[in-house]
């Protein structure tokens, strides 16, 4: 909310303190000030200077030589403005001004022979229009020499000043007035309202009925006769311009200046578009229809509360007034609502239009009920000032059940045993005293009970008050102490788990991607049941995703882009599913579970002068998946298993399970998958859940000795049918064998033409040891010999050989 | 004796030919002519023979000493040549790029998020994590936020429905902390939060924020502000100067936001500041006894502060990242740069 400085001056005694100060206090009291204006900057060296004389120049038609006076001196300057003319007051730039349109300097210049000492400024050069006609001509009562800034009112500061929703009394300049006369402990001056009033009484001419005490608690009515609409004075509509508001009419005006002066909304009707001369506070009927001042047609509910009168609508309470009773030129006679709405109410209705307004921001965070009698004597003043007319006598206050200011009692101890610090007896009273708090009680030794005034809806316990005495005594006053303290009990690390994943996968050359857990429904449906949103920013964002996968597709497809080609990426994130197919009432309905995602793609080796390039296949996911199992230790407790449910995603996949339940799945990503994501080349990845990974338990490791025997190592290949998978073979191999063998590695495996068609050839490593001994030649033959026989045999191979 | 002779000879011949030798191929050579079967050593041994009975054992000891000196001197410069040269050091050229394996790397903001969790953990602090799909109650309710109070606009919500959203800070983990143990409780909270704002280079419909709680039974606003301060010198630099100024969280009273100097312009102002010379890097203040009473602890006997802290800002500030959305496009140009 803007703030003048020059405005808020007239309510408190800023005497003497720097604007540098009064922003910096400001902010650290909590009215943080996000922003400076200084509306005269940039008018230095500029003033108002008298023509005394104009001549034509002597060497060009269009220029003047003038002679100016501001007061102790005079220059001689070369114009080229049609306009100018002896006896004019004009804007002046001196020698070393700069122009604030264009930003040069004026320097001492010979234009056509003729010295200039300076310029005359149009307003366009000036900043304060676009007229560009001629010079500015200024007020002839003005003292040459004034500073221009002065001379036209713009030595004035706007504060940009951040309002947290707690302080609705601060959304004035009276209310920010009051925190800087507690800051500075200096006097507040509330205007005085002297009315003179005809001898008419309101109620002859207006009634007011309330149906709904509840959201409109204080409902008070002032009437003024005969005014003449026109325009405000300049006082008036410099203020109204300095806090960016618009000058409309002198009535409009009024209204505008209270609600910045006193945070208190008004609204002005027509009293004679007001049919039977009556307001009717009540809730709309559902579907009812309005037209707003904005000229849009407004659908309400019976939630809504309607400002009417004896036949239709005429408002929405709090929020914004029609068209059918909004003050014109014609206006005569003026019936002024100052009132107190319910909060809650009000913003509901706010709400649900979509319709904020500085009415509406004002009564959803809470204004004063107790000020709408002054606030409505205020601009009933203002506006016979401004206006003429007469103000009737009387006010109607609809008033059923007075908010009385709320007692709080503060106990000093508390000040140290929150703040850490204590604040002197006698600043703590001073503080509240000046936010406008009374003494109810007379001081006790350990407590002290205030009443809260009822602009300050905020303070409503002890503790609200101990933040106030803190806030003005000011935050920096409260010493930083580090005490050393420990918490008995085991430390916890809830994310060490993942952080350790996430070492691992850097170890095996795999970037960390963070991607958007908000997708399109359809591409959430791809890989799950998507928890969807209410509201969601667009559609592409409209639902949870159900899977690393598609966050992944979109890092990849991204980065083909871009011409990254080649990508190790993971990503760890939860997935969301809905579990249940109705709406979600608990937290059973949907599950919410930390995923880890591994994906490659690309070339697994590029060209070197070491190496020849390599695509990433699915062995290379395989590797590293198993890899990556091994660095946690699960590597042996897993099962691997292949294609073991079809899944639409995979071209093939396979799995990694724990006691038959999955625990993480991965393959080469299906072509209409990547055909969503405009991706094309193979990507493989793999993911894990790992809430079920990280409750597997890992076997306790001990030490097992270092072997002290030598390994017996023999190698044996195969030809075998191509549908027969090496783990197959390793399967039979560790089965048809004592425990002596350890180890069984497939180390090469080849297809050719002599092999014959469907055939391939493959050779394993088999290693063979015992703990406790060497090993004899023949006891290996023996077991070796089994192995192999059990493979020709029962898998019906070629046995191609030994070493 | 000429026997004796020729040994001696032979002795400083092979001294001043192994002195020439520079490389394994002339040691080669050398080694062909002396130690080789049909080399002087050997053809030496064989004229042993010849030599009369009683000179034997002395030509014989003469010989063995010859052969274990040449051997040796041999057997010295081929090690001392081997490892000068591996094997052929003329092969090997020293500029070529090694083999180098790629080890990827953890996200900016997960770095920085485990800088902040270090410092934490150094001041007794454990870690927590809550759902990032939360019940209105978590998330607002139970944080003293009232329903339809417009505390509530300071934080734009993505609704599931009426009574389940996107958690829109991570202090619902706070709550859920406390309804599961008793004081004291000393714990970070970190994860990712939601916001529905309009995508622009400043904001991004998701975040992630640092949570802070300490509940005891003295704990202290002054407290707060020495645990703060220690963390900012650590993290951004022991000579920082800071300022904490009263802000507003429904959960928190006091409630304060806590500034250091902008470490680009150090004070004076400029853009990365607004101009101020303060940049914001969280909220903070006391649990408000509100939120005591809701989760079941008594505000008369427990005290606590908590704070919380964006980590992309964190990392905007600290990396000077023009742009929040280059977190999430997840762009290797941008991703191998930390
Ligand atoms: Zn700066």
């Amino acid at each position: 909310m803007k703030i003048s400085l020059n405005w808020l001056k007239e309510y408190v005694d800023l005497e003497g303190i720097a604007t540098a100060e009064i922003i910096d206090k400001l902010t650290i009291s909590g009215l943080e000030v996000e922003d400076v204006e200084e509306k005269g900057s940039g008018f230095d060296n500029i003033v108002v200077a008298y023509v005394k004389e104009r001549k034509k120049h002597p060497n060009a038609d269009k220029l003047s030589v003038c002679t100016v006076s501001t007061g102790d001196e005079e220059f001689n300057v070369v114009c080229g403005a049609p306009n100018v003319e002896a006896g004019q007051n004009v804007a002046f730039a001196k020698i070393g001004a700069i122009i604030p349109n264009g930003g040069f300097k004026i320097t001492k210049a010979k234009l056509r022979g003729e010295v200039s000492m300076g310029m005359i400024c149009s307003e366009r050069e000036l900043g304060i229009s676009d007229n560009h006609q001629g010079i500015m001509v200024l007020d002839s009562s003005l003292e040459p020499g004034t500073p221009l800034k002065e001379a036209l009112g713009l030595d004035d500061v706007v504060l940009e000043v951040a309002i947290t929703p707690n302080r609705p009394d601060a959304l004035s300049h009276i209310g920010v007035a009051r925190d800087l006369a507690a800051i500075f402990n200096r006097k507040m001056t509330i205007p005085e309202v002297k009315l003179t009033e005809c001898s008419e009484r309101i109620e002859k001419y207006a009634s007011v009925e309330v149906q709904d005490t509840t959201n409109c608690p204080r409902y008070t009515a002032r009437l003024i006769k005969n005014v003449t609409i026109k325009e405000s004075p300049s006082w008036l509509k410099k203020k109204l311009t300095s806090v960016g508001l618009r000058p409309i009419n002198n009535i409009v005006d009024v209204t505008n200046f209270i609600l910045y002066e006193l945070g208190q909304p008004l609204h002005s009707f027509d009293l004679d578009r007001l049919e039977g001369q009556k307001v009717v506070v009540r809730r709309a009927s559902d579907g009812e229809t309005f037209t707003t001042l904005d000229s849009k047609e407004r659908r309400l509910t019976s939630k809504d509360l309607m400002i009417c009168d004896s036949e239709k609508p005429v408002a929405i309470a709090g929020v914004m007034g029609g068209e059918n009773s909004e003050v014109t030129a014609e206006t005569k006679n003026i019936l002024l609502e100052s009132a107190y709405f319910n909060p809650s109410s009000i913003r509901k209705t706010a709400k649900s239009l979509i319709l904020s307004t500085d009415a509406s921001y004002r009564f959803e965070r809470g204004t004063d009920p107790n000020v709408t009698p002054y606030a409505a004597d205020r601009a009933m003043q203002l506006m016979a000032e401004l206006g003429g007319g007469e103000i009737l006598t009387g006010t109607i206050d609809v008033y059923p059940e007075k908010i009385e200011p709320r007692t709080v009692t503060l106990r000093f101890n508390q000040i140290k045993r929150i703040l850490g610090f204590d604040v002197d007896r006698k600043d703590v009273k001073d503080i509240l005293l000046n936010l406008g708090l009374k003494v109810v009680s007379a001081e006790g030794q350990e407590e002290m009970t205030f009443e809260v005034p009822t602009f300050r809806p905020d303070l409503e316990r002890e503790i609200d008050l101990i933040e106030e005495i803190a806030r003005i005594n000011g935050y920096d006053k409260i010493p930083a102490v580090s005490k050393i303290s420990i918490t008995l009990g085991g430390k916890t690390d809830q994310s060490s788990f993942r952080d350790r994943l996430r070492d691992i996968a850097n170890g095996l050359g795999f970037y960390e991607i963070i991607s958007n857990s908000l997708q399109s429904r359809e591409i959430a449906q791809l890989t799950g049941k998507p928890v969807e949103m209410l509201n969601p920013l667009s559609s592409d964002m409209a639902a949870l995703r159900t899977s690393l996968l598609p966050g992944a597709l979109y890092a990849v497809s991204k980065n083909l882009n871009v011409g990254e080609k080649n990508l190790k990426l993971f990503e760890i994130g939860h997935i969301f599913n809905k579990l249940s197919d109705g709406e979600i009432k608990d937290f059973s309905d949907f599950s919410e579970i930390p995923g880890m995602m591994l994906l490659v793609s690309g070339k697994a080796e590029t060209v070197k002068w070491y190496s020849k390039e390599r695509p990433f296949d699915i062995y290379d996911l395989k590797g590293l998946v198993n890899s990556f199992l091994e660095k946690i230790c699960l590597d042996n407790v897993l099962d691997d298993s292949y294609n073991l449910v079809e899944n639409k995603n995979f071209e093939y996949n396979f799995t990694k399970t724990y006691k038959n339940q999955v625990v993480g799945r991965g393959g080469l990503v299906s072509k209409e998958m990547l055909r969503k994501f405009d991706i094309s080349q193979d990507v493989y990845c793999f993911e894990f859940d790992l809430n079920l990974l990280a409750d597997i338990p890992v076997p306790q490791k001990r030490f097992n000795g270092l072997l002290k025997f030598p390994k017996v190592l023999r190698d044996c290949a195969f030809i075998l049918d191509t549908k027969v998978t090496g783990q197959e073979v390793v399967g039979l191999i560790y089965k048809s064998s004592s425990g002596l063998l350890k180890n069984v590695e497939l180390f090469d495996i080849f297809e050719s033409k002599n092999l014959g068609p469907d055939k391939r050839s493959m050779a394993f490593s088999l290693e063979y040891y015992d703990e406790n001994r060497t090993l004899k030649d023949e006891e290996v033959d023996k077991d070796f010999n089994r192995a192999v026989e059990a493979v020709i045999k029962q898998l019906n191979a070629e046995f191609r050989g030994t070493s | 004796m000429d026997i004796l002779q020729t040994i001696k000879e032979t002795d400083k011949s092979f001294s001043q030919e192994i002195q020439k030798v520079q490389d394994i191929k002339s040691l080669e050579e050398l080694r062909v002519k002396y130690l080789s079967r049909k080399g002087i050593v050997s053809t030496l041994f064989d004229d042993l023979k010849n030599v009369s009975r009683e000179d034997k054992p002395l030509v014989g000891k003469s010989l063995n000493e010859l052969r274990n000196s040449v051997q040796l001197r041999f057997d010295e410069l081929k090690e001392k040549l081997e490892s000068v040269s591996g094997k052929d050091h003329t092969l090997v050229d020293l500029s070529l790029p090694g083999r180098k394996t790629e080890l990827g790397s953890k996200h900016i903001l997960t770095q920085t998020l485990d800088e902040i969790k270090t410092i934490f953990k150094g001041l007794g602090f454990s870690i927590f994590e809550g759902p990032e799909l939360e019940s209105d109650y978590y998330n607002f309710e139970a944080l003293n936020f009232p329903p339809d109070h417009p505390a509530r606009d300071m934080q734009d919500t993505f609704f599931v429905n009426k009574s389940y959203l996107l958690r829109t800070h991570t202090s619902p983990v706070q709550v859920r902390l406390m309804t599961s143990q008793e004081p004291p409780v000393r714990a970070i909270m970190p994860g990712k939060v939601y916001r529905n704002e309009a995508i622009s280079a400043r904001s991004y419909c998701l975040f992630h924020q640092v949570e802070g709680l300490y509940v005891d039974t003295d704990v202290t606003f002054a407290e707060l502000k020495g645990t703060l301060v220690s963390f900012a010198r650590q993290f951004y630099g022991s000579d920082l100067k800071y300022r904490f100024r009263p802000s507003f969280f429904p959960f928190t009273e006091p409630s304060a936001e806590m500034d250091i100097t902008c470490f680009l312009c150090h004070g004076k102002g400029c853009r990365m500041c607004k101009g101020s010379g303060w940049l914001e890097i969280l909220g903070c203040g006391m649990v408000d006894p509100n939120v005591f009473k809701e989760v079941g602890y008594d505000p008369e006997k427990y005290t606590g502060y908590a704070f919380g802290m964006g980590i992309e800002r964190i990392a905007i500030l600290k990396y000077d990242i023009p742009d929040i959305r280059m977190y999430f496009e997840n762009d290797l140009r941008f991703l191998k740069q930390f």
